[in-house]
């Protein structure tokens, strides 16, 4: 069974990007552009991983890092963001983030750090 | 003398502080190079390997507006505001504002004939109307001629006739199919405003002029989007065989609009994301042929991806054979070299044909026409051969609708992408059994795969002779290539860098291409077939064509570019990277023909290298003249303007004083051994003559031209105008590490032979010149020539040579007693033979 890979950001452009190059590689991809929904759709589907946008209205992405890691602590979560800042790139690490990318974010990194986060 | 002229000749002729040009131009270049910096990342980021949001957009565009309003405010000052950049800037900004912030957007005609479309008309007359065009103004392929209506016309026509709020409430109406009928009624009762109405009227005439008085033509839809990644086909209304009369032709547009609001394209837009009404329809107008047969062909199995001819067939018209309604017949050939693999007969049971007086009907295939294939091998293979080019156009599987004339001819109706429905798998070297000729020196500009003959390009004058499908070849890179951008299959070239002006095209075209590739034009050698197989962070050029590397790369779905989003936030890229201002020799380089931010730049950076030549030619008064000491007489004066020599310089300047590393250069080729001519040579009593009468003519630019031979240098920099008898020499040369800042510029002028002997010395320092990659312009005993965008390494020998060359023809002319001389000392020249009795 292929891996499913959620995709929360606020940008419709962003998830559908993400969403046709993951497919090629043979995932399962859902998209969101609210964290509430996917969190709702988490409870009833599981995935292997969520990648999510940091800043984002309503639900951020550190809370979204909180809530999956708190329910599922096996699903691996990437974050990525417009806003190349260290600090939260440092602290969403400590939050056990499994990967961080800046905005634009490079396809190929994003699926070799998905296939790691498969492997791991 | 005038006030006026007075002011003038201070503002412009007068002696200026070549310090201060020289300072300013290094501005210019300055934040030149920072914008050519960002549209290199915005490339690179927009170019389908990077997921990127609008925050991205907005900041990356400002950044650039940014940079170049900064080089135009250091430009203008450079040049007392001589050029209205600032005028276009404003104006292509507009554009790409609108298209980033989501604004309305329509173009300033209502008609657009094929020969006025080009690449940037996209969304004016919409794609397939865009790509047939295209197809139109390529050499060699027959495409019948038409114009389109634009995406102003029938916003025009829907406002006129107040059908745009009705269109506006469709997205959220309840009862969407009561008023898509609604606004189809609306748009099929309603009345031509009458300026549209004119403009349409002169479109027929100036058509049937083309076409002459019984044409006829087919009329379409072009929707912004159709023809595009997502597909629209079959979706809208056409309207075939309408008569050339502009009321006829009038009644099927509003056909064809009104389809864009049938309730299968309402659903089918909602169903790929679009906002129904959102979207406007350019229609096109396009000559019909009087087929004898016609049918669909695919450059690839659209089922297997495999490299193979598909082409169907059937008497008649060819709308049948697209909608799939008749059984047409099939045949498949071999890609390369093309052959018939496979015939297989169709039912053929009807045929669409046209009626006198319009439109057309179906009629039943006569006995004798049902039992013939609808074509012959002969006919198969000039058809294969003509998909193979417009392939090689778009360098992607195509789906060609064609007819056969009834003249004989073949003529292309359409070409779009094909679409090939099987899972992409990169390209692997596994199992490639061609030998590998290169691999991995220098850049990727752009991925992909390409196979070709190699065209090893000597000069960009030559640029008109590479044929379309080869792979080109070159010592340097240059946004010359753009001119053959689109019909040849790859790029490499032996110097250049992924930010500079050719690359940024090379992505935009999606042209496989590597840069600083080492010895390329050695190890490719000229009409040799290759395969180049680029990926992300290597490539490998192999021998032949590899057939297995080709039919991979081409299986699989267009990825993120499939996307509408994505390609709407890409197409700011049109104007912002690519490039219509080309040679800077012709008269076209001026600001009205600036059309993207990428023209705007390289226009300022060529008048600013003007203005910085005609600044140094003017120095020397009030300027401390150093005498250089050297070991020939040329008697020249160097105006040192920073870093130029050494400051340990005494009284007078000598070759160990002088640190321009491009004045340097230029002076140890005049100093090679034996290039200087020393023995006098004498000059016909005619010569003389001639010399005397051209007096006036040399010196009547006075006071412009400096009296004596004057350097003026800088570390990077060097000016030299030479006065030897009566011709003038002038080179000059900004040499830096960014090949992208870096030109050197060549003019020569004059002598005092007569105008024979004058012109074969100028023909032979062109053809040396364009040995070294120079692009000139000759005529008489005037030759303007200029190379930029050169590595500095290459910029020092090339600038050796230019030394070599002003010590060799000094005085050459009075020898040049035949043109067959020209080639000669060309070719000893080139052997370092500088005899010349």
């Amino acid at each position: 069974m292929s891996a499913r890979i959620m995709i929360i950001d606020d940008e419709k452009i962003v998830g559908d990007m993400a969403r046709i190059s993951l497919e090629q590689e043979g995932y399962e991809v859902e998209t969101f552009l609210n964290a509430a929904p996917a969190l709702d759709r988490l409870r009833e589907q599981g995935f292997d991983i969520v990648v999510t946008d940091l800043k984002m209205k309503g639900i951020d992405g550190l809370e979204v890092l909180r809530t999956v890691k708190s329910l599922y602590p096996g699903v691996k979560v990437i974050m990525i963001t417009a806003f190349a800042n260290l600090d939260v790139a440092i602290e969403a690490l400590r939050g056990d983030v499994f990967d961080f990318f800046p905005k634009p974010v490079k396809i190929k990194e994003l699926k070799e750090s998905i296939k790691k986060a498969l492997q791991n | 003398m005038s006030a006026l002229r007075k002011f003038r000749r201070k503002v412009f002729s007068g002696p200026v502080d070549p310090r201060m040009v020289f300072s300013r131009f290094k501005e210019v270049l300055e934040s030149n190079t920072r914008a050519l910096e960002i549209i290199t990342d915005m490339g690179e980021k927009l170019g389908g390997e990077y997921i990127f949001d609008i925050v991205y957009v907005k900041k990356s565009y400002d950044e650039l507006y940014a940079a170049i309003d900064e080089a135009i405010k250091k430009f203008n000052q450079l040049t007392h505001g001589r050029y209205d950049v600032e005028g276009v800037f404003r104006g292509i900004d507009g554009i790409i504002r609108k298209s980033i912030y989501q604004e309305d957007y329509l173009p300033a005609k209502t008609v657009l004939f094929f020969d006025e479309i080009g690449w940037e008309a996209a969304r004016d007359a919409g794609a397939k109307n865009c790509r047939l065009a295209e197809l139109k103004n390529s050499p060699g392929l027959n495409v019948p001629n038409g114009f389109a209506a634009t995406s102003r016309a029938y916003d025009d026509y829907i406002r006129h006739n107040g059908i745009e709020k009705k269109i506006r409430q469709l997205a959220a109406s309840d009862d969407r199919e009561r008023l898509s009928a609604e606004i189809r009624d609306a748009i099929l009762n309603g009345g031509f405003p009458g300026p549209l109405s004119s403009d349409f009227d002169r479109a027929v005439s100036r058509l049937k002029e083309l076409a002459g008085e019984n044409g006829f033509v087919a009329v379409r839809s072009s929707a912004e989007e159709e023809d595009g990644d997502i597909s629209f086909a079959g979706q809208f209304a056409t309207v075939l065989n309408v008569p050339l009369e502009a009321e006829k032709m009038k009644a099927a547009y509003k056909k064809v609009i009104a389809s864009l609001f049938s309730d299968p394209a309402v659903s089918y837009q909602l169903q790929f994301g679009y906002t129904p009404g959102r979207m406007r329809m350019p229609v096109g107008f396009v000559l019909m042929v009087d087929a004898a047969a016609s049918g669909v062909l695919y450059t690839a199995d659209p089922a297997s991806g495999e490299e193979k001819i598909v082409v169907n067939s059937s008497w008649g018209l060819g709308s049948p054979v697209v909608e799939g309604r008749v059984g047409p017949d099939v045949f498949v050939l071999n890609k390369g070299p093309v052959s018939l693999l496979e015939s297989r007969p169709g039912g053929k049971e009807f045929m669409l044909v046209p009626v006198k007086e319009g439109g057309v009907e179906e009629a039943p295939t006569p006995a004798e026409l049902k039992g013939q294939l609808s074509l012959n091998v002969s006919g198969l293979l000039e058809l294969a051969g003509i998909s193979l080019a417009i392939e090689g156009i778009y360098r992607r599987p195509q789906d060609i609708e064609w007819a056969l004339g009834k003249d004989g001819k073949f003529h292309v109706l359409q070409s779009r992408p094909l679409r090939i429905s099987i899972e992409k798998t990169r390209p692997s070297e596994a199992g490639i059994e061609n030998p590998v000729l290169m691999k991995d020196r220098g850049f990727v500009v752009q991925q992909g795969v390409a196979a070709g003959r190699v065209f090893l390009l000597k000069n960009e004058n030559e640029l008109d002779r590479v044929p379309k499908g080869a792979i080109l070849v070159a010592k340097h890179d240059s946004p010359a290539f753009v001119r053959v951008m689109t019909g040849i299959s790859a790029i490499i070239t032996e110097t250049g860098a992924p930010a500079s002006h050719m690359a940024s095209l090379c992505r935009e075209f999606r042209l496989p291409t590597v840069v600083n590739a080492g010895d390329a034009t050695k190890k490719l050698e000229h009409g040799r077939e290759v395969t180049l197989a680029a990926a992300d962070g290597g490539y490998a050029i192999y021998d032949g064509i590899a057939r297995e590397l080709l039919a991979e790369a081409r299986r699989g779905s267009p990825g993120v570019e499939g996307l509408y989003e994505f390609r709407k936030k890409r197409y700011i890229m049109r104007f912002i990277s690519m490039l219509n201002l080309v040679n800077p020799l012709t008269d076209e380089f001026t600001p009205e023909k600036c059309r993207t931010m990428h023209d705007i730049l390289r226009f300022m950076h060529e008048k600013s290298v003007q203005e910085l030549i005609e600044s140094s030619r003017r120095a020397g008064g009030g300027f401390a003249l150093k005498k250089l000491e050297m070991a020939v007489p040329a008697g020249i004066q160097v105006v040192d303007i920073g870093g130029g020599l050494s400051p340990e310089t005494g009284e007078t300047a000598h070759l160990d004083d002088i640190e321009s590393v491009p004045f340097r250069a230029i002076l140890e080729g005049m100093l090679y051994p034996g290039a200087w001519q020393e023995a006098a040579v004498g000059l016909h009593a005619r010569d003389f003559l001639s010399s005397m009468m051209r007096m006036e003519d040399i010196t009547s630019g006075g006071a412009a031209y400096a009296e004596k031979n004057i350097a003026v240098i800088s570390r990077e920099y060097v000016n030299l105008s030479l006065r030897f008898g009566y011709h003038f020499n002038l080179v000059d040369s900004f040499c830096t590490e960014r090949a992208a800042s870096n030109h050197i510029y060549f003019r020569f002028v004059g002598g005092a032979t007569d105008i024979s002997k004058r012109s074969r010395r100028i023909r032979l320092i062109e053809a040396v010149l364009r040995e070294y990659g120079f692009v000139s312009s000759a005529k008489g005993d005037l030759i303007v020539a200029r190379i930029s965008n050169i590595a500095k390494e290459e910029a020092l020998r090339v600038l050796d040579r230019a030394g070599r060359l002003i010590a060799f023809t000094r005085q050459l002319d009075a020898v040049l007693e035949r043109d067959d001389q020209v080639e000669e000392f060309k070719r000893r020249f080139l052997e370092n033979n500088f005899r010349i009795g």
